[in-house]
C-alpha cells in the first residue's frame, strides 16, 4: 500500500488522498469543541501507544506475525505522513508574512519599505528557485525565449551572493558578543565568579599554543603526576570531568522531566495551553 | 511488490523495565496530587521572575517578546506553549504588548490560537493582535536577524526566551541586553544554557524548563507529575550510584565480579 506507485495508480492515489483531505478537514471544521477534545485526545493516545509499542517490542519475537515487529514497518510511512502535514503549513506561513508585510505596506506603517523588499525578495527566490529547478539546462530555456544561463546567475547572485553572507555575517557577529558576554561573566564578585574565572582561564589556555608553550617543561609520561599540571591536561581533566558531570546530570533532568511532559501530553493530562481556556468559557 | 524490512531501535527488557518504573512513579504522583495530597515545590527564582518581568513591562508601558528559538513541534516546545499561554494571560489583564516571532510554521498556527484564546479568557478578545505572533523565518540567521530587529525596534521591556536554541541563543541574548530588557531563558539545550547564564537575568536549567507549567499554574497533576519526576530522577541516581560501585567491583575484584551487570543489563 505504500510502495511507489505509477501511471493511473498513481494519479488514483492522489484523488483519493485529496477527497480525503477535503473529507477530514470538512468534518473538523463542523465538529463541536467537544469531539474534537476527545478526537485530538484518541490521536494523542494512539499515536504515542504506537511509537511506544514499537520501541518496547522487540524487534523479534516467536509470537509476532512472520517473527518481527508488526508496527516497524509503518514507522517510515507514519513520518512521512507527519512531514506531509507540516509541508502544508508551510503555504499558512507565507500567508502570515504576506498579511502582515501586506498592511504594512497598506496602511504606511513606518518601516514600511522593509516590507516591500520582503516581497521582492520573496517573489524573486520563488521564481528564480523554481527556475533554477524545472529549467536546468540552456536548451530548453532558449526554447522558451530566454536565456537560461542569465536566469541561474540571478538565482547566484541572490542565494549564494546575498543570503549565505548575510547569514555568515551574523554569525560572525557572535564572536564579539562572546568577548562581551564573558567580560560581565568573568567579573569576580563572588567565590563561585572567581572559580569559574580561574577555570575558564585554565581552559582557554589548554586551547591554544601559547598555553601550551608555558608548561612544555613538565614531563609528558603518563607515569610521572607532574604531567597533570601541564595547562592542556589540566584544561582536559577540568572539561572532560567536572564539566562533563554538571552537564550529564543536567542531561538526565532533562530526560526525566521530558518523559514527565511526554506522559502528560500522551495521556492528555496536560492542562492550560489550549483546552482548558476554551472549556473555562462554557 | 515485497516490502523491505525496516531496522528501527528497539529497548531492550531492562529498558523497558525502567521506563514502565519512572513512569509509573510520575502517574502515582498524579494520582496522590488528585487525591487532595499536598506537595511541596522548591522555589524556583527563574519561574517567579516572570511575573515580576511582566510587571516591569506594564510599569515601562513596553511591549514583552516571547521566542520560541527554532523549536519546531515536540515536548520542548509543547512546554513552552504552557508558558506562553500564561505569559499571554498576563500580558492581557495588565494590557502589555505581547509580540511572538516564530521560526517554525506549524508550531506559529498553534502559537497564535493559544495567545488568541488566553486574551478572551481574560476577557479582552480585542486586544489580541494577530500581526503580533509573526513567523519571520526558519532560517537560523534570517530567523535571528528578525527577532534582533524586532527588539531593537519595538524597545522590548521583556524578553523571555522558552524552547530550542543553537548559536542564536547568545546573539538574542545579547541583543536583548542591548535593548535594555530583562530577560528570562529556559531551555532543554545544554550547549546553549552557558551561553543564556552570562547574558540573561534568569536561566532556568535542565528539569526546571519542564517544571515551568506545574510552577505557574499549581494544578494538582502537574505538580503530582512534578513531584514524581523527582522520585523518577531518585532512582536514576540510585542506579547510578549502583552501576558505579559495580564498575569498581568489577575492576578490583574481577574474580567475583566478572562484568558490570547493571550495565549490561540496561544495554551498555
Amino acid at each position: 500500500m505504500f510502495g511507489p506507485k505509477h501511471g493511473a495508480e498513481l494519479w488514483v492515489y492522489i484523488g483519493a488522498t485529496a477527497a480525503a483531505f477535503v473529507a477530514v478537514f470538512a468534518v473538523l471544521h463542523w465538529l463541536p469543541v467537544r469531539f474534537k477534545r476527545w478526537l485530538v485526545v484518541v490521536c494523542a493516545f494512539l499515536g504515542g501507544l504506537f511509537y511506544s509499542l514499537e520501541y518496547y517490542l522487540p524487534a523479534k519475537h516467536r509470537w509476532f506475525p512472520g517473527g518481527e515487529n508488526p508496527l516497524s514497518p509503518l514507522v517510515i510511512p507514519m513520518g512521512n505522513a507527519v512531514a506531509v502535514v507540516s509541508g502544508f503549513a508551510l503555504a499558512l506561513g507565507l500567508i502570515n508574512l504576506g498579511l502582515v508585510h501586506g498592511r504594512n505596506i497598506a496602511r504606511a506603517r513606518p518601516g514600511w519599505y522593509n516590507s516591500v523588499a520582503f516581497f521582492v525578495a520573496l517573489i524573486s527566490m520563488i521564481v528564480f528557485g523554481l527556475w533554477q529547478s524545472y529549467v536546468p539546462d540552456a536548451a530548453r530555456a532558449a526554447g522558451l525565449g530566454l536565456s537560461g544561463r542569465q536566469v541561474h546567475r540571478v538565482y547566484d547572485v541572490l542565494f549564494n551572493g546575498l543570503f549565505q553572507p548575510l547569514g555568515a555575517t551574523l554569525f560572525s557577529v557572535l564572536a564579539f558578543y562572546i568577548a562581551s558576554a564573558a567580560f560581565r561573566a568573568f567579573r569576580i564578585r563572588t567565590a563561585e565568579a572567581a572559580f569559574m574565572m580561574v577555570s575558564a582561564f585554565i581552559v582557554m589556555l589548554g586551547q591554544v599554543p601559547v598555553g601550551q608553550w608555558l608548561t612544555q617543561g613538565l614531563p609528558t609520561s603518563v607515569g610521572n603526576p607532574l604531567h597533570y599540571l601541564r595547562v592542556e591536561n589540566a584544561a582536559n581533566w577540568l572539561y572532560s570531568t567536572w564539566s562533563m558531570a554538571g552537564v550529564r546530570a543536567v542531561d538526565f533532568g532533562i530526560a526525566v522531566g521530558a518523559l514527565a511532559m511526554a506522559l502528560r501530553v500522551w495521556l492528555s493530562l496536560e492542562r492550560g495551553s489550549f483546552f482548558e481556556v476554551r472549556e473555562s468559557k462554557k | 511488490m515485497r516490502s523491505a524490512t525496516v531496522k528501527t531501535e528497539h529497548a531492550n527488557l531492562g529498558q523497558a523495565i525502567l521506563f514502565l518504573a519512572v513512569s509509573g512513579v510520575i502517574l502515582a504522583g498524579i494520582f496522590l496530587s488528585r487525591r487532595g495530597r499536598q506537595l511541596f515545590i522548591r522555589r524556583i527564582p527563574g519561574l517567579s521572575a516572570i511575573d515580576e518581568s511582566i510587571g516591569r513591562a506594564t510599569e515601562m508601558g513596553r511591549p514583552i517578546l516571547f521566542t520560541f528559538g527554532l523549536a519546531w513541534i515536540d515536548i520542548v516546545s509543547m512546554q513552552a506553549l504552557a508558558i506562553l499561554s500564561h505569559i499571554a494571560r498576563l500580558a492581557a489583564r495588565f494590557g502589555n504588548r505581547l509580540i511572538v516571532p516564530l521560526a517554525d510554521v506549524p508550531l506559529y498556527t498553534l502559537a497564535e490560537e493559544v495567545c488568541r484564546e488566553a486574551y478572551a479568557a481574560e476577557g479582552k478578545p480585542e486586544a489580541f493582535n494577530p500581526d503580533d505572533i509573526i513567523f519571520l523565518s526558519d532560517q537560523q540567521f534570517a530567523y535571528a536577524a528578525g527577532v534582533i530587529g524586532l527588539m531593537h525596534r519595538e524597545k522590548v521591556a521583556t524578553a523571555f526566551y522558552f524552547g530550542y536554541f543553537y548559536a542564536e541563543s547568545l546573539l538574542l541574548a545579547e541583543s536583548g541586553q542591548i535593548a535594555g530588557a530583562v530577560q528570562v531563558a529556559g531551555t532543554p539545550a545544554t550547549t546553549q544554557i552557558p551561553f543564556f547564564m552570562v547574558a540573561t537575568d534568569y536561566t532556568i536549567i535542565g528539569d526546571e524548563y519542564f517544571a515551568g507549567s506545574a510552577y505557574l499554574s499549581r494544578e494538582p497533576t502537574l505538580v503530582g507529575s512534578l513531584v514524581g519526576q523527582d522520585v523518577g530522577k531518585g532512582i536514576m541516581l540510585l542506579l547510578i550510584v549502583a552501576g558505579t560501585v559495580l564498575a569498581v567491583l568489577n575492576k578490583i575484584m574481577p574474580g567475583i565480579f566478572t562484568q558490570n551487570y547493571l550495565a549490561k543489563w540496561l544495554g551498555g
